[in-house]
């Protein structure tokens, strides 16, 4: 299977991504990234899937940890560094940071730092979709922390409705910050969601990129053909802090032995010639980017007060 | 007199008796303006999209969108379930690809639900994203009164909105007011706006200009609705007309002229117009719909002391609610409300520097030819 084209197209997507966020890691103790970063890491292989066979008319809602779904959508990675380095020629001039990457030119309309808030924009996208004709594919991802807010039910309910062609990505990392999921939710993800009447998926192997790939590329078509709202569910791990570049196994709150069991099954951990393979030309592409987020101005002072209305 | 909307005392539909159309003008109600600028705007552009809790139904947020539904079809415009929230995050969703949605709050109150879509989203997604994007969409918000609405249906929140960056805050205070504004907003402006409509406002009737003639004039800033010298009234909403209320009682029992602005759009005024007649006048007099502890009166004030206080002859005078949540017996919602007789006896005070200025007070509490024939309920 490491030998196919889709599984080193996909693994070379999923492993740029964590080459980037490593690199993040390493710049982060320089201080020039002001931004708090919530990292993909662990959770790559849901992103590249998810993305693989959406086109770039398809639209992305994202969460405050897109840097993944960024990437994977196609977001410019010069345009990236440029943003967490704050400067002009970043994706939104400097004015987002890490948690609000966009890159409409692609799809990927915009990440939240409010948990839950851009599942409407997803909805309301798809309908905007229905009511002007367009063939659009409209993703809302979320985290599993997310499921428990109110406009998450709202969500639900006016997609199915309206039969609207939107699928919700619900991104499980079994974890709210430090809390886990089995602390704050008195119901069964998937059993809540299917009682609204719409198509319910499970991943379990969210670090298996070509299984999320292929069964993504099945749920793509068939909401593209029906126009009608599913509900995948992916589970993954995320291997380190929730904000921050560091680990945090130290603190109790998970054990390590879990980690050991996903980084056990993650491809990028166990195809270490393939990352040898891969990596130079990755490393050659950050190192240009980070070179063009460096050598790019800041904002000058008139940027302020520039796009408020 | 140059204001372009007359008040008259008619209300729920009653004949106009003795209310003539003079040359040049034509007479419409505030609701009537309200369903032709949702009517034109789906008319004219495909785009838009009227959604809100029960838009569709026989009543259409008191006729302002009655029979569109069956005009346009239910998918342009919509009932939508009780999501304040939800619903204003899938209208956002909606103009980030394509569709201008208006959305209907039949209480102002009820928006609370929705302030984490509209002030951490609508009002953030141009900027936050270095103008990649825009929200274009027009959120309208009725403001309730009398027949006990209370503490929940009545509240004016126009300054928790214009405090926030990125959104534009409407207040129409006429027929005009609308005409001029909703369709200009929804044609050229692609950011959010909040209207705040004054629900004892809908069965007024206005003077308008004629709509074939009428001329695009910019949607926000501020109107100078009656000129004057010896003092400014500023003031928002239905607090326009008791503003030129006053001032036509003053001018027939005394010299005094006031100049009356209606602020129009409180998140974006012409503070070069306030200046100037207060320049002018010297005396300033803030009537607000809402309380005035860091409101609209506050600002106004603020801007005054920042860029002029010398110009003031004398101290300012606030006027808006009471600070409590709005009560329901009528005696006490009299004394929450300020009234045409305190107004007016204020800008006597102000003008003549008397507290006993001698000079005769109106009969009629605050537009209470309107409010007490309003039966409600809702």
């Amino acid at each position: 299977m490491e030998n196919s084209q889709k599984f080193c197209e996909l693994f070379f997507q999923a492993l740029r991504i964590r080459l980037v966020e490593e690199r993040i890691i390493e710049l982060y103790p320089g201080d020039a990234i002001q931004s708090p970063v919530h990292l993909s890491i662990g959770q790559e292989a849901v992103a590249v899937g998810a993305c693989r066979d959406l086109k770039k008319t398809d639209l992305v809602f994202c969460t405050y940890r897109s840097h993944a779904f960024y990437l994977a959508k196609g977001g410019s990675l010069g345009e990236m560094f440029a943003e967490l380095y704050g400067k002009v020629t970043g994706c939104a001039r400097g004015k987002a940071g890490s948690m609000h990457l966009a890159a409409p030119e692609v799809g990927l309309m915009g990440a939240s730092a409010v948990v839950a808030s851009t599942i409407p924009h997803a909805v309301g996208a798809a309908l905007a979709a229905k009511r002007l004709g367009h063939d659009q594919v409209v993703v809302g991802v979320f985290g599993d922390g997310a499921t428990e807010e109110g406009v998450y039910h709202e969500s639900l309910n006016f997609a199915v409705l309206h039969r609207l062609p939107v699928i919700f990505l619900c991104e499980n990392n079994g974890l709210a910050v430090h809390s886990s999921q089995k602390s704050r939710q008195g119901y069964d993800i998937l059993d809540h969601a299917r009682s609204y009447g719409l198509p319910v998926y499970h991943i379990a192997e969210g670090y298996d990129f070509v299984k999320v790939a292929d069964m993504m590329s099945d749920i793509i078509q068939r909401v593209r053909l029906t126009r009608e709202p599913v509900f995948v569910e992916i589970r993954t791990y995320r291997y380190k802090e929730h904000v921050g570049p560091g680990e945090d196994f130290m603190c109790g709150y998970r054990q390590p032995e879990e980690w050991l069991v996903w980084k056990r099954q993650d491809p990028l951990e166990q195809y270490g010639n393939l990352v040898e393979t891969f990596r130079p030309a990755i490393l050659k592409e950050i190192d240009e980017a980070v070179h063009f987020a460096m050598s790019s101005p800041f904002p000058s002072a008139e940027e302020l007060l520039r796009d408020v209305v | 007199m140059l204001c372009n909307a007359a008040v008259t005392s008619r209300v729920n539909g009653q004949a106009a008796s003795g209310l003539r159309a003079e040359a040049g003008t034509e007479i419409m109600s505030y609701r009537d303006a309200l369903h032709w600028t949702m009517h034109d705007a789906l008319q004219r552009h495909d785009s838009v999209l009227i959604l809100g809790q029960g838009v569709d139904d026989h009543k259409g947020i008191f006729g302002s969108t009655t029979g569109l539904s069956q005009e346009f079809g239910a998918d342009r415009v919509m009932d939508t379930p009780l999501a304040e929230e939800g619903m204003t995050g899938v209208a956002i969703g909606a103009a980030l690809n394509g569709l201008y949605p208006i959305q209907t709050h039949i209480r102002a109150d009820f928006s609370l639900l929705a302030m984490n879509q509209i002030i951490n989203l609508a009002a953030k997604y141009k900027y936050m994203f270095g103008g990649r994007f825009d929200v274009p969409m027009l959120i309208r918000m009725i403001v309730g009164r009398s027949w006990g609405q209370g503490a929940q249906h009545s509240q004016s929140l126009q300054s928790l909105f214009a405090h926030i960056p990125g959104l534009q805050v409407v207040m129409p205070s006429s027929s005009q007011s609308i005409l001029d504004t909703y369709p200009a907003v929804i044609d050229r402006y692609r950011g959010p706006v909040i209207s705040f409509e004054h629900r004892l406002m809908y069965d007024l009737q206005f003077y308008v200009t004629p709509l074939a003639t009428r001329q695009e004039i910019d949607p926000f800033g501020s109107r100078l609705v009656r000129p004057g010298e010896e003092v400014t009234i500023v003031a928002t909403s239905i607090m326009v007309l008791e503003a030129m209320r006053a001032a036509e009682h003053l001018a027939l029992v005394s010299d005094i002229q006031c100049e009356v602005i209606d602020l129009h759009c409180v998140s974006s005024p012409d503070w070069d117009l306030v200046m100037h007649s207060v320049e002018k006048t010297g005396r300033l007099v803030v009537a607000d719909t809402s309380w005035r502890e860091y409101g609209v009166c506050a600002e106004v004030c603020r801007v005054v002391a920042e860029r002029n206080p010398g110009c003031l002859k004398a101290p300012v005078v606030t006027l808006g609610m009471q600070p409590a949540p709005c009560p329901t017996a009528k005696c006490l919602e009299d004394l929450f409300y300020p009234d045409l007789r305190q107004l007016v006896d204020a800008l006597a005070v102000l003008v003549t520097g008397k507290k006993s200025h001698g000079l005769p007070l109106p009969d009629t509490q605050s537009m209470a030819d309107v409010y007490k024939r309003f039966k409600g309920p809702f």
